[in-house]
């Protein structure tokens, strides 16, 4: 009972984590779309010399421009360009004007009367999402239908449900974070990656679970006393190995640039998710949902939850 | 005598053991070795292999190992894309052709790079990205920009080409059956409608690249510029066909504007980067085994040797992948799942052990019992990659073939390699406390005997 109600706070703070996530997104302050989403401005400088992208990534932050992406053009990597959000027309002259004064202090060769500047849309077009999602959603169902053929239905819809859980809670810390970290379409990635990873843990559980059911040891213990010792005597293995996965990218977190930590943050996030759901929350849904169809079909066979 | 035949064969036992492990131990540094520097059997260049596992330098990065756009870069196109004046004549929404234009473009890259894209540039125009290539003349193969289509009449003589064609798609005739119809444009409408008067019941064929797509037989003469081709074909072959013609002919006309190199997305030094965390991230999941489980964490950090050479293996041979930042996720994804399949086996055999089994029995049973959960654990991963794969679209489907390679790899390295080093090393050396700390379990943090 205690380990039950346990799981239920487990839960609501979850939630609580997705409502203000969704709110602060109705209120339009929702997840902070990078370029490839939104699409953005290239401009094109002619350098006339080589120049090294950390520099320009210097200027460009003095000149208080944190959304943008740099690259290097050119067999002689003498051209400059340079991606910013959408912006609108006057103000695309006072940042051209001022990134190109900061640029010339530097780079006294370039030349900054004649730039290229052009709309891009977005790198991860409407297809690719609506495709990705879709991706998502049919491979939880042949999950679902996996686990329940494996263990049984409530097991497959207990560990899917997790799984919505991490995903719907690495989608709410982008938008907690939106201050610091941006979503573009290395985020799909992350999510995929999660969605891959997450319900191991799940299953390494579940597989405990299934296991300690047979046991003569513990049939005079309701179901969610099952899961709770499940848990425990897996919850060595489950933090090892949460740590060990961690460590690799975490080690990438810290020594990789903005790119690099936007696409490892959410994983991160992800893997803790992750950690959380199968440890505290999916058992405790499984038992819940089969201590109530018992308690249904035939009131006097169930096990006292 | 009894005795010492049983000795001798527990010895030969033994020294088949040492044998065995010498060998994989060979194999291991001969493919690590391999997979560094290559070889080079043949002045000629004959007999020679390639390396293929990663290093830190990014300018001697190994060949068969393609890289995305986010960290080697490429190569970049610029269109201007300008609608016919008989598509405006018929008021064809731009928009909506440009859309489909880049659709089509996207189709045809990505059966080659994955990890090609295609967005739109301004109002106009169309740019397209392709990872890993310099050479121009390699760009322009891969957007077949354009394909060459052509109509040849009886005889064998290109009467039509692909300029003559607007659009091609899947329709059905009217007994209901799939087929496919093609829109000419007003000069292709009397070219097509003057040889197929003359030419009845005669076969012409239809090329795209030199290579024959089709050979209908012309059943009456075709004036009015709408072509149907009828036959057994089934729904998808149409749409298939549809697509071909259609790649032929792009709704609009395409003019390069710019073509030039792109340095990587993610900057320079994304790549040394991510395989220098990747390095010292394994590194200390390599160590963290070893001090936790000794002999059998020494026998996890070998098989993950082997998993990495293997997996890089296949990377560099199968076609069409390239290894970009959510790769290299994937692969530390399968490293987790390795380790983690590992951690569950050795923690079944702690438990037997524990229970105060010889360590060749506690292997065996720690193995069976582990496995349900691994299996399990890896298929669902499996599934969601697979699906990934076959339905994702773009740099999604390019993630999901590294993720679902090296997830197979990790469970079969963890499973297999693992298990076969294992019984080799308990063979020799039969003291539980050379593999698991488990000797005083209240000293240890593993979760206690639930009671």
């Amino acid at each position: 009972m205690k380990m039950q109600k346990r799981a239920v706070v487990c839960l609501c703070i979850s939630l609580a984590i997705m409502l203000v996530a969704g709110v602060l997104s109705l209120c339009g302050l929702g997840i902070n779309y990078g370029l490839d989403f939104a699409g953005g401005l290239n401009l094109t400088y002619n350098m006339n010399e080589t120049f090294s992208q950390e520099d320009v990534k210097a200027i460009l932050n003095e000149q208080g421009l944190t959304d943008f992406s740099v690259s290097t053009l050119g067999d002689e990597k003498t051209t400059l360009q340079i991606r910013l959000p959408k912006l609108g027309d006057e103000e695309i002259q006072t940042v051209k004007t001022s990134i190109g004064d900061a640029l010339k202090e530097k780079y006294p060769n370039v030349d900054i009367n004649n730039t290229n500047d052009s709309y891009v849309g977005p790198v991860a077009g409407a297809t690719l999402v609506k495709n990705a999602i879709f991706s998502v959603l049919l491979a939880s169902v042949l999950m679902l239908i996996y686990i329940a053929f494996r263990f049984d239905l409530y097991s497959g819809i207990a560990a899917v449900f997790g799984l919505l859980h991490d995903v719907l809670i690495m989608l709410s810390a982008m938008v907690l974070l939106r201050n610091v970290v941006q979503v573009n379409s290395s985020f799909i990635a992350a999510m995929l990656t999660i969605v891959g990873y997450s319900i191991n843990n799940t299953i390494v559980i579940f597989d405990r679970i299934r296991e300690n059911n047979k046991k003569a040891d513990y049939s005079g213990m309701s179901r969610s006393e099952v899961v709770s010792v499940s848990v425990k005597e897996s919850l060595g293995r489950t933090i090892f190995t949460t740590l060990t996965t961690l460590v690799t990218i975490v080690v990438l977190y810290v020594l990789g640039v903005d790119a690099i930590q936007e696409f490892c943050l959410p994983i991160i996030v992800g893997i803790l998710a992750g950690a959380f759901s199968a440890n505290l929350i999916n058992g405790y849904v499984w038992a819940a949902l089969e201590d109530h169809r018992l308690a249904g079909s035939s009131k006097g066979k169930a096990k006292k939850a | 005598m009894k005795v010492s035949n049983r000795r001798k064969a527990t010895l030969s036992k033994r020294t088949s053991s040492v044998i065995a492990l010498c060998v994989v131990l060979v194999i291991t540094v001969a493919l690590g070795f391999l997979g560094l520097n290559g070889c080079k059997l043949d002045k000629d260049g004959e007999y020679r292999l390639l390396n293929w596992l990663p290093t830190t330098d990014a300018e001697n990065w190994p060949k068969p190992i393609s890289l995305g756009l986010d960290l080697r870069g490429g190569m970049y196109v610029e269109y201007e894309a300008t609608m016919s004046d008989e598509l405006k004549a018929q008021g064809l929404d731009y928009d909506m052709l440009l859309e489909s234009t880049m659709n089509i473009m996207q189709d045809r890259i990505s059966e080659k790079a994955s990890e090609a894209t295609v967005t739109r540039l301004g109002s106009n125009g169309i740019r397209v990205e392709i990872p890993d290539v310099t050479d121009p003349a390699a760009v322009l193969e891969l957007i077949g920009t354009p394909a060459k289509l052509e109509f040849l009449d009886p005889d064998g003589n290109v009467f039509m080409d692909g300029s003559y064609l607007q659009t091609a798609s899947r329709s059905v005739d009217e007994d209901g059956k799939p087929c496919i119809v093609f829109l000419l444009n007003k000069e292709g409408e009397k070219l097509f409608g003057d040889m197929t008067a003359a030419n009845i019941g005669k076969v012409i064929s239809i090329r795209l690249d030199g290579m024959t797509l089709m050979e209908p037989t012309i059943n009456e003469p075709i004036y009015g510029g709408q072509v149907q081709i009828t036959g057994d074909f089934e729904a998808e072959q149409c749409e298939n066909y549809a697509l071909q013609l259609q790649s032929g002919a792009l709704p609009l006309d395409l003019r390069q504007d710019k073509l030039d190199t792109i340095s990587a997305t993610l900057g320079d030094d994304a790549l040394v980067t991510s395989v220098k965390a990747a390095i010292i991230g394994i590194g200390i999941v390599m160590l963290i085994m070893l001090l936790r489980y000794r002999l059998c964490g020494l026998v996890a950090d070998w098989a993950l040797c082997l998993y990495i050479i293997i997996l890089f293996l296949l990377l560099a041979v199968v076609p069409s992948i390239q290894l970009t930042l959510p790769g290299i996720a994937g692969i530390i994804l399968g490293i987790g799942m390795a380790v983690d399949a590992n951690v569950v086996i050795f923690e079944r055999i702690k438990e037997e052990v524990r229970q105060g089994r010889p360590m060749i029995h506690a292997v065996r049973i720690g193995f069976k019992n582990a496995m349900s959960a691994i299996i399990d654990a890896n298929v669902t991963t499996i599934i969601a990659s697979f699906v990934l794969m076959i339905f994702g679209t773009g740099s999604v489907q390019g993630f999901a073939v590294t993720l679902l390679l090296s997830v197979i790899t990790s469970m079969l390295s963890a499973i297999l390699i693992t298990r076969f080093l294992l019984m080799r090393f308990v063979r020799i050396w039969k003291n539980p406390s050379l593999y698991v700390a488990a000797a005083k379990p209240a000293a240890d943090s593993i979760p206690e005997e639930a009671k």
